[in-house]
């Protein structure tokens, strides 16, 4: 007997959604008046990620990539009241891992049952296992790429029914 | 008036902190639960605090019932400020303690609203 196979995210989530979300992280986070305006096409350099990971009937990642300038540029928006006199890699991991961490609690809110959301990670982008289990954004924020991925962790949902998520 | 942050991002204890600082507040900042019980402990009572709910070490909920488990921690209004939206959540943390709720991502004005929903904002800014 095969294992069930988790609900694809595409049927809660769509991109106009997340996109919805991460305009209004990017007007309260970022700065008003910044926008992330959606690209036709994918985004090729990729150097900068960070996730949160939702477990609960629906597994799978949030996940924010885009080149390191992009992510330093943001970082100093997140912490334009009180920026350190130097941005180190730390700040940059915390910010864009933040970031992932909003989005990923927004996301998670409009999953069907209750789940648990992880701490913010940061490093090579985690797999994704289903094609079908993928939301995708595209966009360009000051002219610069960044990716903002809703993608399922594996083909198993989690079914722990008495445990409460934290 | 006297805050203490408590959030495992820096990014967002700044952002949290700088918001506080404008109303007026002097403000703290704690990475976890137990950091922010550690900085309790030394005896800076403040006002507010705001808290993220997941943290490592001691989370947010943990903490506000730690606090709340403690009468000389009585005067502190516990604010939770967190990407966890769900109803089920903010009811866990306000039968936990908590005074307050906010939703990640919020705006200045929205903290200027809670806290004067919690009589929190100095006057001058009520002008």
């Amino acid at each position: 007997m095969s294992a069930p196979v988790q609900e694809a995210i595409t049927t809660m989530v769509d991109a106009a959604t997340v996109q919805s979300i991460a305009d209004d992280v990017w007007t309260s986070l970022v700065g008003d008046g910044e926008v992330l305006v959606p690209l036709p096409v994918p985004a090729t350099e990729v150097t900068v990620s960070a996730w949160v990971q939702i477990t609960g009937p629906w597994c799978g990642a949030v996940v924010v990539t885009c080149e390191e300038a992009t992510a330093v540029a943001l970082t100093e928006c997140l912490l334009r009241a009180r920026p350190p006199a130097v941005i180190e890699p730390e700040d940059v991991d915390d910010a864009l891992g933040e970031l992932a961490n909003v989005l990923g609690g927004n996301v998670k809110s409009l999953l069907r049952e209750p789940s648990s959301l992880g701490l913010p990670q940061t490093g090579p982008i985690p797999p994704a296992f289903r094609p079908d289990d993928l939301c995708r954004v595209d966009a360009q924020w000051r002219g610069q790429s960044l990716t903002i991925i809703v993608q399922g962790a594996i083909g198993t949902p989690h079914t722990e029914r008495n445990e409460v998520p934290q | 008036m006297r805050a203490l942050v408590i959030d495992d991002s820096r990014a967002m204890r700044r952002i949290v902190g700088s918001i506080l600082e404008d109303f007026g507040y002097e403000t703290r900042q704690a990475g976890d639960g137990q950091q922010a019980l550690d900085v309790l402990e030394e005896g800076y009572l403040p006002d507010l605090a705001c808290v993220d709910w997941n943290m490592p070490v001691m989370d947010g909920l943990q903490f506000v019932s730690a606090v709340r488990s403690n009468p000389a921690y009585r005067q502190v209004t516990l604010m939770m400020v967190t990407t966890e939206s769900e109803t089920n959540r903010i009811v866990r943390a306000l039968a936990a303690g908590a005074h307050e709720y906010m939703i990640k991502p919020f705006t200045a004005d929205a903290m200027r609203d809670k806290l004067a929903l919690l009589g929190l904002l100095p006057v001058e800014m009520c002008l």
